[in-house]
């Protein structure tokens, strides 16, 4: 398969804009300003690409609810947050070609009339921030952006956001108060962001990797992106490989690539002599799926029906020398630590649980504590204000079921049975 | 660090807020980040001067200030090293990395260490788990690490300026 | 309005209301924490879960946040359900694993929301075996108490600060479990409406400092129906005393004024009734006495005088004081008014006149519904929820207009506020009023800006005026309800007025009876004075000319319940009880007799100013009408309020006056280089002054001008200046403000006091070197 959106990537020396143009770069802004802007998002639509920055909503369709009679101004927000442990993508995107993120968003802003665009990078990708906005004064010095682009009338100001740092701001409505400047707690879902977002205004939010699909899908139509998935999946997909796999990594591949294929040829396997105990398909709030899940397609439907969710497409891989248990403790301290402090449930019941897994972890839990890991789970996904905590009980819950019997053996013999197992095995 | 900030450039970011911003709070990250760099950490001068910059309250810049990971309130070390404590970095070492991180520096996670040179802070997933255990020096990735590659970096560090 | 099916009943409710709203109004108690009927919903607290089942049976029941979800026609609403139930228990339950086990200990307990829903819905067992995480608290003045350790973290304190009452000095720090409600350093509460926290809190986070000092259990408290003695409002509050001591204040719902809130002057200022100086004692030349060697001293000296007796009562005394003061005075042909200082006296019978020949002032609750509104004068300080009122209308967009003097907390909010010297204040009102009749053209700056007020309120809907009565002139009052008229039948107008009963007051006073009570004395006409409830030694403007028409009075017989200076220098003194002491009626800002009954007796024998005079009468042999009889001779129809009830408009005949609008451009027109503007504060009035906690945040006594003019006259900030006025001299740091207009000097009552000047009056300064 050839790459697409990582062909033209180098995280060591990024093209410049003469380079990428000469590379083919911006290309797609003749393609998009030839068409009317309903046209675009029929085209994105009809590709079905959908949202690669965790919930996996059709991208034309986000588009086409906005409405082409949204008030004005409009804005686009490129999302780069990138904070779910386990991915990485976003950063090879940002890192290694500003010029074909600044692309998508003049596509993409043209396709919502949007005159406002955010490209919000997460605070540890600085310097990631700083290639971007170098190569965003390229553009703009360049008539790429700014008033009246390729001289149709067109008006796009970029900027740049660099985060103060937090895993919620990557939530949509976090987003929006961390730009205008307001603690960065998620706003309620009504009225939408598409109604009422940034100042107040509509505004489209969208991972980056979902945007830099739009210029190729302009270039080369929807039937296009169908072909390069398998399995049923569209497009290409971002995969991150983590965690106990020989060779962590990148890889674009097909969307409906097996995570058997990513794991096990891509990923360089797992060390010798180790088994798989089992993986999570999208990132840290996603459930744990187990070995016989190895040949279900990495694509959004088939993930879903297997228990989990595709979420970023970063699996992050455990093995026989792997305490899940401590893993699942990890993963709750992290969220613990995060939560915004905003709802009840996330605030004060996601420590509740880390310290409920903590005391198992170490050989202190009790019999009836894991009925209670259960109880408060249910209350506390379903009940909180935003998607945060979900994505935080969605791995305690799998981790449950899958690991059953890791979790048992804890509290019947008080230890750690993986205390003295080589933990660092890769 | 320390490096005169141009006040000219602050002024002028303000300046071109609008339109896409109406209001002059949406400078207050910026800002801050500004600041930072300039006094090392998110002092209280630096948050009266960000609060006059934007017009908020020096309550109200502290509301973010604290609320975000990369504004510090209280001095840091000349480096910052962020070690990722998350999940894919925990599986391959980081856990052990952190004791040892502490073990050299001789101070507690989060304090300066004794010749001002670091502070060790951990971190969430930096993005950074193709490379794991892995960490930031400053905006700079590293990874990934073990004891002995962290010994060296540290050291390096402390020899530096 | 459709309804909707909560609990098997059916329930109206309005279009774009939530279930909770629905079901509270509908006296269904739904749990709740972050919900508040002022703030409206957050979703933060996730309390309020109920169970909905949609009209489409295909679709299954679902636990949703009542004060989130819209209520909808056909849907069933279960508070019981066992899924509700659930969600309520397990929130109590992460909410109580970091609150303290200190209910015991704790000032909240008994009046605790949270304690009580955890009784209601909460596990009844701990099963959290972590460790509880822990605050330092800091100090927020003295007011305001902090326990961050009871915090759950509802948002409540700092939506009501920042978001309702617009202030920035509180607010929300950090994250996660360890989202903290504070300052940015330690320090008081800079809020007018801080006091507030301590009821918004549903738990013991924000308690009352003041109250702390001499804590009792709330089951222990006495309390009776009351409202606010600090200013014309008439807000309504509950006291609460305990073994003879007032104890504290808190706010009571009243559905037109305050509401859910009170100003901090109306929580804290009742410490005056504890003070240490605070006369309980009759006294007699100086000696200790009975009340009845007092009160026979009093009726001697009136007896030996016959009728050259005057007497004065007081805007902040009730209307039963002042009214049989009035009937006495009567029947020996004495002069009485109640003001000591004619303007004020002339400004008050105007703004009362004004508003008699209108619809009359509108209550807080439609003063929010204002679209524009001007404002002459410093309202914080003179009426603190008319202020809170105007933050809520900003809030909603009206367009906000000050015309000032002096420092006025508004001016922040409005869109255009325009600094004006005293003296110009009258030229720039009639300008305003002008213009509305008939607009022209404008020519220069300040006249287009005033242009632009003219604009905006006559483009307004429901436009407001009001004045603070203190601060302007009769003939200002009246332009100002000129002005009103001339914007037409949907404009309102008000006055900020001097005193809590000031209405009533000025409805038993008569212009010029001021005057001609000081000239009488001065002249030896009156040779006995009865005061009640007032100051006039310590008047701002004519305290020193009071003085000394005081060495040409036989007696003065002063009743009050705080020490003034008039108190301090009676021959014979007869204190009485303070507000909460006794029964008694005010007739507030728009003319509602509000009546308040005692919360509790002192030890001492404390007499109410009525009764005292009643007393008095039978000492004289004079035969009095009963109070009932008195206030039914004044005003026709009167029925006593009923204390605890929203209060009705007091049946005043209309005050046949004059209204003398022609401005005097020679006598208004300035007099030197400088003239005193009046400065004052949320926390100062004449008994609030005497309230220990207030005056610990008093703040910093200094000369304000402007800074323009600070740098003509070369003097920095700091710098000291020697001001003189009639009555004296004083020296004083100034204080460069941009509030202050040009050729104002901004000072606080005690300073004007000492020069004898009043607001406008001209001052000489010069710089110490
Ligand atoms: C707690 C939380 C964190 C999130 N972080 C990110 C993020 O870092 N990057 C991202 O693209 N989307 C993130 N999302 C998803 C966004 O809210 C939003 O759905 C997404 O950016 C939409 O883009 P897409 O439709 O292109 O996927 C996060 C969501 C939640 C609930
Ligand atoms: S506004 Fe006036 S009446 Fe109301 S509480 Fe405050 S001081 Fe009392
Ligand atoms: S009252 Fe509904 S969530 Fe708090």
């Amino acid at each position: 398969m050839e790459a697409v959106l990582t062909h033209h990537l180098d995280i060591n020396a990024p093209l410049n804009l003469q380079a990428y143009r000469a590379a083919g770069g911006y290309r797609s802004l003749n393609a998009a300003f030839d068409r009317k802007p309903e046209e675009i998002i029929e085209t994105v639509e009809a590709a079905n690409l959908r949202g690669r920055g965790g919930a996996g909503f059709s991208c034309g369709l986000k588009w086409r609810l906005r409405g082409a009679d949204a008030p004005r101004p409009r804005y686009l927000i490129c999302n780069i947050d990138e904070s779910e442990p386990g991915t990485f993508k976003d950063r090879h995107l940002l890192y290694g070609g500003p010029h074909q993120i600044i692309e998508a968003v003049i596509v993409s802003a043209y396709a919502l009339q949007a005159e406002q665009a955010v490209i919000f990078v997460r605070g540890e990708y600085a310097k990631g921030g700083n290639g971007l906005r170098r190569a965003l004064e390229e553009a703009e010095i360049a008539g790429l952006v700014g008033t009246n682009i390729g001289g149709n009338g067109f008006d796009l100001q970029i900027e740049v956001h660099v985060s103060g740092g937090r895993y919620i701001c990557g939530e949509e409505t976090a987003m929006l108060n961390a730009i205008e400047g307001r603690r960065p707690n998620p706003r309620p879902k009504i009225p939408r962001p598409s109604v009422k977002g940034l100042w107040g205004y509509p505004t489209t939010t969208n991972n980056v990797e979902t945007l830099v699909n739009v210029p190729h899908i302009l270039l080369n139509g929807a039937a296009w992106f169908h072909d390069l998935g398998v399995n049923g999946g569209c497009g290409t997909k971002l995969f991150c490989v983590s965690g106990m796999v020989q060779h962590p990594g990148l890889f674009e591949l097909p969307c409906g690539t097996s995570a058997r294929e990513l794991i096990f040829e891509h990923a360089g396997g797992l060390a010798e002599g180790r088994t798989l105990l089992g993986f999570l398909p999208g990132g840290a709030s996603t459930a744990f799926l187990l070995p016989e899940h190895l040949d279900v397609p990495m694509d959004f439907d088939p993930v879903a029906k297997a228990g989990s969710r595709l979420g970023t497409g970063s699996i992050i891989v455990l093995d026989d020398t792997t305490c899940p248990v401590q893993v699942t403790l990890n993963l709750m301290r992290f969220f613990a630590r995060e939560s915004c402090g905003f709802c009840t449930p996330c605030r004060d019941g996601l420590p509740y649980l880390a310290q409920i897994l903590t005391a198992i972890a170490a050989g202190e839990g009790q019999a009836e504590d894991l009925a209670l890991l259960e109880e408060l789970s249910d209350i506390i996904g379903p009940q909180s204000f935003c998607a945060f905590a979900p994505g935080a009980v969605t791995p305690l819950i799998s981790s449950l079921q899958g690991f059953r019997k890791h979790y048992e053996s804890h509290i019947a013999t008080g230890r750690c049975p993986f205390d003295a197992a080589d933990r660092n095995g890769a | 660090m320390n490096d005169k900030l141009d006040r000219q450039a602050l002024q002028r970011h303000l300046d071109q807020l609008p339109p896409m911003h109406p209001e002059r709070r949406a400078a207050a990250v910026p800002m801050m980040q500004a600041l930072q760099i300039e006094h090392g950490c998110l002092d209280d001068a630096a948050v009266e001067e960000v609060a006059h910059l934007t017009g908020l309250s020096v309550t109200e810049i502290d509301e973010l200030a604290t609320f975000y990971s990369l504004i510090y309130r209280r001095p840091a070390g000349r480096h910052v090293l962020r070690i990722c404590d998350s999940v894919c970095c925990s599986l391959r070492g980081a856990d052990r990395l952190l004791i040892a991180a502490e073990n050299y520096s001789g101070v507690p996670l989060g304090k300066i260490s004794p010749d001002g040179a670091f502070s060790i802070l951990p971190s969430i997933c930096l993005g950074l788990c193709d490379q794991a255990p892995a960490a930031l020096v400053g905006d700079e990735a590293v990874g990934p690490l073990d004891e002995a590659s962290l010994e060296a970096l540290l050291q390096r560090l402390r020899e530096e300026d | 309005m459709g309804t909707i099916r909560i609990e098997n009943h059916e329930i109206p409710f309005r279009e774009g209301d939530n279930i909770l709203k629905t079901a509270l109004a509908a006296g269904m108690e739904i749990p709740y924490f972050c919900y508040h009927t002022a703030l409206g919903s957050l979703g933060a607290c996730r309390l309020c879960a109920v169970e909905i089942t949609p009209k489409d049976p295909g679709k299954a029941p679902q636990v949703v946040m009542a004060c989130l979800e819209p209520a909808r026609g056909g849907i069933e609403v279960s508070i019981s359900s066992a899924a509700a139930q659930q969600v309520r228990q397990k929130v109590i339950e992460f909410l109580m694993t970091n609150h303290p086990h200190d209910c015991p200990v704790c000032d909240e307990g008994g009046e605790c929301h949270l304690q009580e829903m955890t009784v209601a819905c909460g596990p009844p067992y701990r099963r959290y075996r972590g460790r509880k995480r822990t605050f330092t608290n800091q100090y927020l003045g003295p007011l305001v108490h902090h326990e961050m350790n009871r915090c759950i973290t509802c948002y409540r304190c700092t939506r009501f600060y920042q978001d309702y009452a617009l202030g920035d000095d509180l607010g929300a720090m950090r994250l996660r479990n360890e989202v903290y409600f504070g300052r940015f350093q330690d320090g008081p509460l800079a809020s007018p409406f801080a006091g507030n926290l301590v009821e918004i809190c549903p738990t013991g986070v924000f308690t009352d400092a003041v109250f702390r000092q001499h804590f009792a259990r709330v089951w222990d408290l006495k309390t009776a129906p009351s409202i606010c003695p600090h200013c014309s409002i008439g807000c309504n509050t509950l006291p609460g005393a305990r073994d003879g001591m007032l104890r504290r204040v808190r706010n009571r719902f009243h559905p037109d004024l305050n509401r859910w809130f009170i100003c901090d002057r109306g929580r804290y200022g009742h410490q005056y009734s504890e003070h240490p100086a605070r006369p309980l004692t009759s006294r007699v030349d100086g000696a200790k006495v009975s009340y009845r060697q007092a009160l026979a001293a009093a009726a001697e000296q009136i007896k030996a005088v016959g009728d050259k007796t005057g007497g004065l009562g007081s805007v902040r005394e009730d209307l039963e004081g002042n009214t049989l003061l009035r009937a006495l005075l009567n029947g020996f042909n004495g002069i009485f008014t109640a003001f000591s200082d004619p303007r004020l006296e002339a400004a008050t019978i105007t703004a009362v006149t004004a508003l008699q020949n209108t619809t009359g002032a509108p209550s807080l609750a439609e003063m929010e519904q204002a679209d524009a509104a001007l404002i002459v004068g410093d309202l914080t300080a003179h009426a603190p929820m008319i202020d809170l009122a105007l933050r809520q209308a900003y809030r909603s967009g009206a367009r906000l207009a000050v015309l000032h003097s002096g420092p006025t907390p508004l001016a922040r909010f409005a869109a255009t506020a325009l600094a004006i010297p005293p003296h110009e204040m009258s030229v720039c009102l009639s300008h305003l009023s002008e213009r509305a009749a008939a607009p022209s053209a404008a020519n220069s700056n300040q006249k287009e800006m005033l242009a632009n007020i003219v604009v905006s309120l006559t483009a307004s809907h429901r436009p407001l005026l009001i004045g603070v009565t203190e601060t302007l002139s009769a003939s200002q009052i009246a332009v100002l309800a000129q002005l009103a008229a001339a914007l037409g039948p949907g404009a309102r107008l008000a006055y900020a007025l001097p005193g809590a009963n000031a209405y009533g007051a000025a409805l038993l006073s008569q212009t010029g009876r001021a005057t001609a009570m000081l000239e009488a004395i001065e002249t030896g006409h009156i040779q006995n004075l009865i005061v009640a409830g007032n100051d006039p030694l310590g008047d701002t403007r004519l305290g020193a000319r009071w003085r000394a028409a005081r060495q040409r009075l036989d007696s003065l017989i002063v009743l009050d319940c705080v020490a003034t200076a008039t108190a301090e220098a009676a021959d014979i003194l007869i204190p009485v009880a303070a507000w909460a002491e006794r029964s008694g009626t005010f007739v507030n800002y728009e003319g509602r007799a509000q009546g308040f009954t005692h919360t509790f007796r002192r030890p001492e024998f404390l007499p109410s100013t009525a009764e005292v005079i009643a007393d008095l009468a039978r000492h004289l042999e004079l035969v009095l009408p009963d109070i009932a009889a008195a206030l039914g001779d004044t005003f026709p129809g009167y029925q006593a309020p009923v204390p605890g009830a929203p209060g009705s408009p007091l049946p005043a005949p209309a005050i046949p006056m004059h209204i003398d609008t022609t401005i005097h451009q020679g006598c208004e027109s300035h007099p030197g280089r400088w003239q005193a503007a009046l400065s004052t504060w949320y926390g100062d009035d004449p008994l609030a002054s005497f309230a220990p906690a207030l005056t610990e945040l008093v703040p910093a006594v200094a000369a304000l001008i402007s800074p323009a003019a600070a740098l003509n006259e070369g003097i920095k900030a700091g710098e000291r200046v020697r001001l003189q006025g009639p009555a004296g001299t004083v020296v004083l740091p100034v204080q460069p403000d941009n509030d202050v207009a040009a050729g104002t000097i901004a000072l606080t009552r005690a300073v004007l006091a000492q020069l004898g000047a009043g607001h406008g009056d001209p001052l000489e300064l010069e710089k110490v070197s």
